[in-house]
């Protein structure tokens, strides 16, 4: 017999002499780098929620501080006053308005020369400027309380100053030249009392103000046809409207009191509904989001408006119609398109487009398009035209791999039973992919709403909700987003101050919304995935 | 003619749907055109404009100056009757030998004159630096994601979180760049900051496109080798890796296509609007990672919103555009031509 | 031990890879006798689950050396899975454990925690069901294994790949493409090139899971022929479909059915004279 593979009884047990570090084979430490990357990986992709989070988180806080001061330093006594100016200036501007039509009227139609057409409305300039004037000792209230609120919120700041300076030499151990630092706390109470004595002659005023108005509207001028008349009733309705409204500003003046105290939620709703998006101002900052979600909304509308059209429809042409030919030329085309830097699009905006846009909004033969002419050459129409040529290869390329998971079958079957093409394209694979091309919808308004070159260099960059009364036309507008405005003001902001919290608290919403309609998107090609078997 | 005297059963024939169909076919058509013609039209108008600044009408037929120098202002004067075009070192110079010429009424233009030799470097070297992060990470973790990992609730998650990750928006991983790197690990606006921003931000499209690389190789190729008795890294190494790299390059030259497009991300974290300075005139060695750089598409948006809009600057700032579009143009052509050949010759 | 002796004999020596093979075994002339079936692979009360769900009930088996065993049963059976526990494939499946009972090849335990699979694998080859070959030339196909193993010299690889050629019936065939990819072969060549492959790292044990599955009836028989001709060399075992090709070629048969081991005899015992009534159903085609 030879000898017994007993001999050497277990190669495959640890047969071989293996070379460990650590206590690990070779094997093990490539698996545990592999793992290490791996963990680094997702660490750091964890770490930016993280980030988010620390720096945004903050803004509460401070947000609701700032809301604290803006009451308790009586800015907020004085805004409401300063409403009912607001609102008299807009009466005023309805005046002005009224005036330009009546003045049109009289050129254009009765071709009256302008010296004599402003000869005929002296008598409503006279009634106009009563009008206007009638605010004044409302006015210089106003403007009287500013200064005093101004000096309580500037007495306040310093005071908040030396108590940062001190924690600051705290902080170092310098606890002598801690104890120099002069801290005056302001007594709210005692520096308000100026601004509620002025009360009485507010009332007082007040009454004044509503006196003269309802004397002005009385003696207001006839028009010239009945539709400026109808305009001028509807002043003097508005009018009425306003001066109804005086008792209320006076109930809420009287029951203001400094002392009531701001609602933890009032931080996070005043800047998820708030309307105003007001930095570096002397007054009082706004950190409203609104107005910025909103351009960034109606940006991203204007280009899937575009887009969705130009993406699946080129989709379906590449991938149902076209020639081999075509396909295999155009198809790489429209992901060059895809390659186009966004600054390079957003230059071409301001250089090109913005202007060729407003040339041709101003052809007389294009007047009956909404919003045109327009004389603003970065606009949301612009930037949502360019935004459109970023999202059409997007949307194209993933709708395009929708149609083309479509099994074979189900158009064999289709052009079996007699269908043309037309018919199969509309009846059987634009259904049977439905789910992938708003999937492809999705990630493109994903691409579009995440866009930042684009927009701040084309879509006007102001800060205001678009007056939507203008009906289509608002997509002439310019507007700021909220990706726009992260990379405008960060750059400038203080670091750690509130303003450069809220800006984090803008990316987070940035953040969460697209995960959201990534997620969604995912969700329904999975589901759609399903329902093929 | 005779043809039509004798219709046989499957004539063609008009139809109401034959025309609808036509008809919707000719929109989808017009669709496909008018997106292409609107692309030509965005790269041709930058292609003709820019091509005045790049190319010369003399040998070498390339304004290489442009290539060569780092931006300056443009002085525009008149002077005996004849309008002058000067950059700033020249015009300085001109001065000094006709001292008249300080009064004279002279325009300036900042940044319109000189090159922009100090953006290519800052971009390349931008590129580089986040591209062999992203792709060290990228890869690594894709392939432990991929062979090693088990398939459990926790790696799916991890799977979720980064294909989700992959559709944040550029400028929010510019704030997160900004908020981690410049400001806590206080590196202040550097290439360092700017690196890792960039590779966190086309991370999750690499480990995203590199898993499916990985899991385009056959399953077989992988229980072949192992029953040969390869271990589990030879098998990655031999029998893996090398049919699924194809994919992975294609997805990363993307990812260099993104990474050099992008401006939200370096805007606060590495790029400067002018510096005068090369990247590699430091005084120490550490010095490099921690200095701000010009990057080409920061200076295509700096030339494009904060100078205006005239026959001076618009030499600049097209041919800014021109070169940048090029080079990013090449790089996803390449990444496309890349894939198509490598779609026809990987079948198993 | 005679089959070891063979065994060895019949390969070109391999020093580095069987450093305490003794030296006297290399002398024993070739294929001398085929002495009483030696027991190779012992598989003892064996319980395997994918997961929560058992694939193996108790099965016990003994297979010996030389020999070819066929694995019959319906889809489903726990067939392949008893193959794929023999070179630990399954371990590549998340979830999957060895409950109860052992496997043990030339008396150890295949599931022992110091067991090295890497060397496992070397002396267990397996041929899958669907021909894999890499996506390399025919000559790299082959020396892969050996590759991994640290043989280099040229000379050593052409003989290999010659030798294992020649052993798959492929040589003829493929001689003067060898440097050409794999993947360019006809299915029943492809089947034979990764055979070729297998036992050009010299294993003991050729596991095959349905080799002849996706092969048409004329590669079919090359292949059987081949097994026929290996069988002199090595030990193997098949899972088969087809029970034809199992009456064929094995000499031993095991009837499986829904993961329990109902018969296990000589090939020719189970065809004609099953002893087990569901294993006669089985075989005369009454179901499965």
């Amino acid at each position: 017999m030879e000898p017994s593979r007993a001999a050497e009884p277990a190669e495959f047990l640890t047969g071989r002499r293996k070379f460990h570090l650590f206590g690990l084979t070779i094997d093990e430490c490539i698996k545990v780098f592999f793992g290490g990357n791996a963990v680094v990986s997702v660490v750091v992709l964890a770490l930016i929620t993280i980030f988010l989070f620390k720096e945004g988180f903050g803004f509460f806080g401070l947000n609701q501080q700032s809301l604290r001061v803006y009451r308790q330093a009586g800015l907020e006594y004085v805004d409401i006053i300063r409403a009912q100016q607001d609102d008299h200036t807009a009466l005023t501007r309805y005046l002005s308005d009224l005036r330009l039509r009546q003045f049109n009227y009289f050129t254009q139609q009765q071709h009256l020369a302008p010296a004599e057409a402003n000869q005929r409305l002296a008598g409503f300039d006279e009634f106009a400027d009563r009008f206007g004037g009638a605010v004044g000792p409302i006015r210089g209230l106003v403007s009287d309380l500013t200064e005093t609120v101004t000096a309580i919120k500037d007495k306040f700041t310093n005071t908040e100053n030396r108590k940062e300076e001190r924690r600051q030499l705290l902080a170092e151990g310098r606890t002598a030249d801690a104890a120099k630092v002069e801290i005056t706390a302001v007594d709210f109470a005692a520096e308000l009392k100026p601004l509620l004595a002025t009360r009485p002659a507010y009332v007082e005023a007040n009454a004044e103000f509503a006196r003269q108005l309802s004397a002005v509207i009385a003696s207001a001028p006839a028009m010239p046809i009945p539709d400026l008349q109808a305009r001028m009733d509807r002043f003097k309705q508005l009018t009425g409207e306003y001066l109804a409204g005086f008792p209320a500003v006076e109930q809420k003046l009287k029951t203001w009191d400094y002392t009531r105290p701001v609602p933890w939620y009032q931080t996070v709703t005043s800047f998820i509904l708030g309307r105003d998006w007001v930095t570096a101002s002397f007054w009082q900052d706004w950190y409203g989001v609104i107005p910025l979600f909103i351009g960034s909304l109606m940006v991203s509308v204007v280009a899937l408006f575009f887009a969705v059209p130009l993406g699946v429809g080129a989709a379906i042409y590449i991938n149902q119609i076209a020639t081999p030919l075509e396909q295999k030329l155009i198809k790489p085309a429209i992901e060059f398109i895809s390659a186009f830097p966004s600054v390079v699009l957003g230059f071409f905006g301001v250089a090109v487009l913005g202007q060729a846009l407003r040339a041709l909004s101003q052809q007389p033969s294009l007047a009956w398009v909404p919003g045109f002419p327009f004389s603003e050459r970065l606009n949301i129409l612009t930037a949502g035209c360019l935004l459109a040529l970023l999202a059409v290869p997007t949307i194209f390329t993933l709708a395009e791999d929708a149609l083309n998971n479509v099994p074979r079958s189900f158009k064999e079957a289709s052009f079996a039973l007699g269908a043309n093409r037309l018919q199969t394209i509309v009846k059987i694979i634009m259904p049977a992919s439905l789910s992938g091309i708003i999937s492809a919808v999705l990630l493109g308004l994903g691409r579009v709403i995440g866009e930042t070159m684009v927009v701040l260099l084309c879509a006007g960059n102001r800060i205001a909700i678009p007056d939507f009364t203008a009906g289509l036309a608002v997509i002439t507008q310019p507007v700021h987003t909220m990706t726009g405005i992260i990379a405008q003001e960060m750059g400038e902001v203080v670091r750690g101050s509130i303003h450069y919290r809220a800006l984090f608290v803008v990316g987070l919403v940035l953040f969460f919304l697209s995960l959201l309609i990534n997620y969604v998107a995912q969700r329904i090609v999975r589901r759609y995935r399903i329902s093929i078997g | 003619m005779a043809a039509l005297v004798n219709p046989h059963i499957f004539q063609t024939r008009p139809s109401a749907a034959r025309r609808w169909e036509r008809a919707c076919f000719g929109l989808f058509g017009a669709a496909t055109y008018l997106v292409l013609f609107c692309g030509a039209a965005v790269f041709l108008t930058i292609v003709a404009k820019g091509s005045r600044t790049i190319f010369k009408a003399e040998a070498p037929f390339i304004n290489t100056t442009f290539f060569t120098d780092a931006p300056e202002s443009l002085y525009v004067f008149e002077w005996q009757g004849k309008k002058l075009e000067m950059g700033d070192r020249e015009h300085r110079a001109f001065i000094e030998q006709h001292p008249d010429a300080a009064k004279v009424k002279t325009e300036s233009y900042i940044y319109a004159a000189g090159g922009i030799f100090p953006c290519i470097v800052g971009t390349v070297l931008l590129v580089v630096g986040s591209m062999t992060i992203a792709l060290v990470l990228g890869v690594c973790a894709a392939v432990y994601l991929n062979e090693y990992a088990r398939d459990g609730a926790f790696i799916r998650f991890v799977r979720l979180a980064i294909l989700n990750l992959a559709g944040v928006p550029s400028i929010v991983f510019g704030l997160f760049g900004f908020g981690m790197f410049v400001i806590f690990f206080g590196w202040n606006v550097s290439l360092l900051s700017g690196w890792f921003t960039l590779a966190f931000m086309v991370l999750p499209v690499i480990i995203t496109a590199s898993e499916e690389s990985l899991k385009a190789v056959p399953k077989g190729f992988r229980e072949g080798s192992l029953a040969l008795g390869a271990t589990k890294w030879q098998t990655i190494r031999k029998n893996v890796l090398p049919y699924a790299l194809p994919g992975i390059l294609t997805s990363s030259i993307l990812g260099i296509a993104r990474v050099a497009g992008e401006t939200a991300p370096i805007m606060f974290t590495a790029a400067y609007v002018v510096r005068d300075k090369l990247p590699w005139q430091v005084e120490k060695f550490s010095d490099f990672f921690f200095q701000g750089v010009m990057a080409l598409p920061y200076h295509i948006y700096v030339v494009s919103s904060k100078i205006p809009q005239n026959e001076y600057t618009e030499r600049v700032q097209y041919g800014t555009a021109l070169v940048f579009l090029l080079i990013v143009a090449v790089i996803a052509t390449a990444s496309i031509l890349l894939r198509n050949n490598l779609r026809n010759r990987y079948k198993w | 031990m005679v089959t070891a002796a063979t065994l060895m004999e019949t390969r070109s020596p391999a020093p580095n890879l069987r450093p305490t093979m003794p030296a006297a075994a290399t002398g024993q002339p070739a294929g001398t006798a085929a002495p009483a079936a030696e027991v190779l692979i012992d598989i003892d009360h064996l319980d395997f689950f994918y997961g929560a769900s058992q694939a193996l009930y108790d099965v016990s088996l003994r297979l010996d050396t030389r020999k070819v065993t066929a694995f019959i049963g319906p889809s489903g059976c726990g067939k392949s899975t008893l193959l794929r526990c023999l070179n630990r494939m399954n371990d590549l499946i998340d979830g999957t454990r060895v409950a109860k009972g052992s496997i043990k090849i030339r008396g150890v335990d295949i599931n022992r925690p110091d067991v090295d699979v890497i060397e496992l694998r070397k002396r267990v080859g397996m041929v899958f069901q669907k021909s894999n070959p890499f996506p390399k030339s025919i000559y790299e196909n082959i020396t892969y294994g050996l590759r991994l193993q640290g043989a280099t010299t040229k000379a050593r690889l052409d003989e290999v790949v010659e030798k294992s050629l020649r052993g798959a019936a492929l040589w003829e065939e493929v001689k003067d493409r060898l440097h050409t990819s794999g993947l360019g072969l006809s299915g029943g060549q492809q089947q034979r090139l990764c055979i070729a492959r297998a036992i050009a790292v010299e294993p003991e044990i050729i596991l095959m899971d349905e080799p002849c599955s996706a092969l048409d009836p004329l590669a079919t028989a090359k292949v059987e022929e081949l097994i026929h001709e290996l069988k002199t060399k090595f030990t193997i075992i098949i899972v088969t479909h087809n029970m034809q090709q199992a009456a064929r070629c094995s000499d031993k048969t095991a009837f499986f059915y829904i993961g329990r081991l109902i018969e296990y005899a000589d090939t020719q015992q189970i065809f004609m004279n099953p002893s087990n009534p569901q294993t006669e159903a089985y075989v005369s085609g009454r179901f499965g």
